[in-house]
């Protein structure tokens, strides 16, 4: 019985600082979201408004809708380019065994790479006048020369998609390895014994047995592109327009350019929102793939 | 005085001399005799800038007068509104004077120590400093009676141009922004450097800048009487038109102009891409600095912005003061600094250090300084001519949101995603709730 309450007395501290770190923010954000509060007027939280921060973002604040918008466009490609290229590499890279190790140290190092350097650097391969991307486009691309990336509402946000899927495209081809390598051999080769080629055997083979991991991988990348702050900052800055503007990025300028603490709050509660959703389907297939 | 007749006084300055001379080696700055506060630490958030690196070299000077300790700790531009607010706003003593930008004052007043005593019984005359630049030390939105602060640094736009180019192409300084177009057109022709170097893109509101003297040159303005947006009045359309046809219709722009910011643009003349770029007058330093530009000091001229016919030019301008914070226990030794600070010979005797190259000057003296002027190729002369027509900085404590608003709507409109008149319409819409909130 002692060893019973010993384990969770063991426990407490760590529950604390957890508490602490992680739930206190949590809940006194969530307060904050129903009460006005300008910072930069007042060192302490404002009156009590109710639901009115959330009912102006989403019926009477057209910035915000956009961002959404933004959010969505930019999830979605962002996801499935990822995801179609570490699928891709990792096919590629699961065959050539020699370079298998190698290949895995130089895919780390985009991982490695601060998201707010990927963006500056995105910049400079973008700029008209000196950038390689505009060079290479005029070599390659003739009827692309003289675009301007960044002024171009479609062209900026592939231009931030491709930063993105650069930096995390490398990462989640070593978890579609992991994948791979977790698929039972006999599989394959049963397959191969029956008759079918290398697509039927991909197709009705490898993906099913493959479908937690991309579930995982895509879940976890939707996080992390709806929370994509950085590349956004030093890329776009949100341009032009606003046709970059995501969530996150909309919430950091309420509350640290306009210093609007209450209504950053509700915003970011939106954006937890669709973080929440995502978790649960995160932990429901980790508890799947883990049942099986 | 027009444009044309600056310049024909400002050459005939040089010549003559006529200027007055005063010498910076001896501070008159009304201390308090006995150094009563000797002995006290003073602690100074600073925002980074050569200039205030400068003033910090020159401390031992003022200890010495007092046996006050000054200690500096910058912050780089990016993150000083963010430090600024943090230590004012939590009420905290650690720093006892801090560095603040006008537009940034309106919500930052009551965080400030009115210093209008302390100015009277120093009997420092206030009128030293130009119209524009006391403004954004004063609270009630640049009208009120209390000053928060002494202004300390601050900047005019000029026209920087390539001076090589436009005598081997025997054109002038364009007086008038349709000059500009023109000339533009012929170094385009002639050369292969674009016209003018513009900044459209997003960042920190810079494409605003020049977008002002459109504005205020045409005879608009962002705020109407009543403090309603005023922005997409008719006049503001046309200022707004003419800007972004510059690149749009004209295109004696850079392409990449569209997403330049201002240092961008300075790249451009820099690295011998476009002839023009109008821009604060502290950036010619860098355009003329063999580690940053690939132009010797003699390529680069500079001259009063344009502005449009019968007009005079305008400058936004962009001015910082010193504040001393409220919660600080150690006010009166911190006046004594800014006193020191604030006398003209300081700010003089950094303009004329030789070791430096530094351009930045608010006091009206030292702008009309005869060895500051020939130093500076008239440079302050043109300066103080420009801030004498200048509208000052929008200062209300909704602006930076305005501000993102009209950077982003003069961004479309420039990606041509939008058609001017719309745009503003709905920026306009848009600044109403803003300034309802």
């Amino acid at each position: 019985m002692q060893e019973r309450w010993l384990k969770y007395a063991l426990l407490v501290p760590a529950l604390l600082v957890v508490l602490a770190m992680a739930g206190f923010p949590l809940v006194y954000s969530l307060l904050l979201s129903f009460r006005q509060w300008k910072l930069a007027q007042s060192p302490t939280p404002g009156e009590w408004v109710g639901s009115k921060n959330y009912v102006n973002l989403l019926t009477d604040d057209p910035e915000f809708i956009e961002s959404i918008q933004a959010t969505l466009i930019f999830v979605s490609a962002d996801v499935l380019v990822t995801v179609a290229f570490a699928l891709g590499f990792a096919l590629l890279l699961q065959r050539a065994v020699r370079i298998n190790s190698f290949a895995r140290v130089l895919l780390i190092l985009p991982f490695v790479m601060s998201p707010a350097l990927i963006g500056i650097s995105f910049r400079f391969f973008l700029n008209p006048e000196y950038g390689i991307v505009q060079y290479l486009i005029a070599e390659f691309l003739p009827a692309m020369q003289g675009k301007v990336w960044l002024a171009d509402r479609t062209l900026a946000m592939i231009a931030l998609v491709a930063s993105d899927v650069w930096h995390w495209a490398p990462y989640m081809t070593l978890v579609m390895l992991g994948g791979l390598a977790s698929i039972p051999k006999e599989t394959i080769e049963a397959s191969k014994i029956d008759g079918a080629n290398a697509w039927q055997t991909f197709r009705d083979v490898t993906l099913p047995q493959l479908l937690p991991v991309i579930g995982i991988v895509v879940v976890l990348k939707t996080v992390f592109a709806l929370k994509a702050f950085d590349t956004i900052y030093t890329l776009t800055n949100g341009g032009p327009g606003t046709s970059t503007q995501t969530l996150a990025y909309f919430v950091y300028q309420t509350a640290f350019s306009y210093y609007d603490m209450g209504y950053a709050a509700a915003a970011a509660y939106v954006l937890t929102a669709l973080l929440l959703v995502c978790s649960i389907f995160y932990a429901r297939l980790a508890l799947a793939k883990r049942r099986a | 005085m027009q444009r044309r007749d600056l310049i024909a006084s400002s050459a005939a300055f040089a010549a003559a001399s006529s200027l007055p001379s005063v010498s910076w080696a001896q501070s008159k700055a009304p201390l308090k005799p006995g150094k009563p506060y000797a002995g006290t630490e003073l602690n100074l958030l600073s925002v980074v800038a050569p200039q205030f690196s400068a003033h910090e070299r020159k401390l031992a000077e003022f200890e010495v007068l007092t046996g006050i300790k000054v200690k500096y700790q910058y912050v780089p531009f990016a993150s000083t509104r963010e430090k600024l607010t943090a230590e004012l706003v939590a009420q905290s003593a650690q720093y006892d004077m801090l560095s603040v930008m006008d537009v940034w004052g309106p919500s930052l007043y009551n965080l400030f120590e009115p210093i209008n005593n302390q100015i009277a019984e120093k009997k420092i005359d206030m009128t030293r400093y130009a119209g524009p630049h006391l403004r954004a030390a004063r609270d009630g939105n640049g009208n009120g009676k209390n000053i928060l602060g002494m202004p300390i640094r601050g900047h005019v736009q000029l026209m920087f141009y390539r001076k090589d180019i436009f005598d081997k192409l025997n054109l002038k300084a364009p007086n008038t922004w349709d000059e500009m177009i023109d000339q533009g057109k012929i170094i385009q022709g002639k050369t292969d450097l674009s016209g003018v170097a513009m900044y459209y893109g997003k960042t920190a509101g810079q494409n605003l800048m020049i977008w002002f003297n459109y504005l205020w040159g045409r005879g608009g303005d962002l705020l109407d009487a009543k403090g309603q947006p005023a922005f997409n009045s008719p006049a503001a359309i046309a200022a707004t038109q003419d800007y972004v046809d510059l690149l749009l219709k004209h295109k004696i722009c850079p392409p990449g102009s569209a997403t330049f910011n201002e240092t961008d643009a300075v790249n451009s003349v820099a690295q011998g891409k476009s002839a023009m770029v109008p821009v604060w007058w502290w950036r010619y330093a860098g355009l003329t600095d063999a580690k940053t530009s690939t132009l010797k000091p003699e390529q680069v001229a500079y001259a009063p912005l344009p502005s449009f016919p019968g007009k005079e030019s305008t400058t936004y301008t962009n001015s910082w003061f010193y504040g001393i914070n409220k919660n600080s226990k150690k006010k009166e030794a911190a006046m004594e600094f800014l006193a020191w600070l604030g006398d003209p010979s300081v700010e003089l005797s950094v303009l004329l250090d030789r070791s430096l190259n530094e351009v930045v000057a608010v006091q009206t003296a030292n702008m009309l300084n005869q060895d500051v002027n020939v130093r500076f190729k008239a440079m302050h002369l043109f300066g103080a001519q420009a801030l004498r027509g200048a509208k000052g900085t929008p200062l209300f404590s909704q602006w930076p949101q305005v501000s993102d608003l009209l950077e982003a709507t003069i961004n479309d409109v420039v990606s041509g995603r939008a058609q001017v008149k719309p745009a503003m319409d709905e920026a306009a819409n848009r600044a109403r709730k803003i300034l309802r909130a």
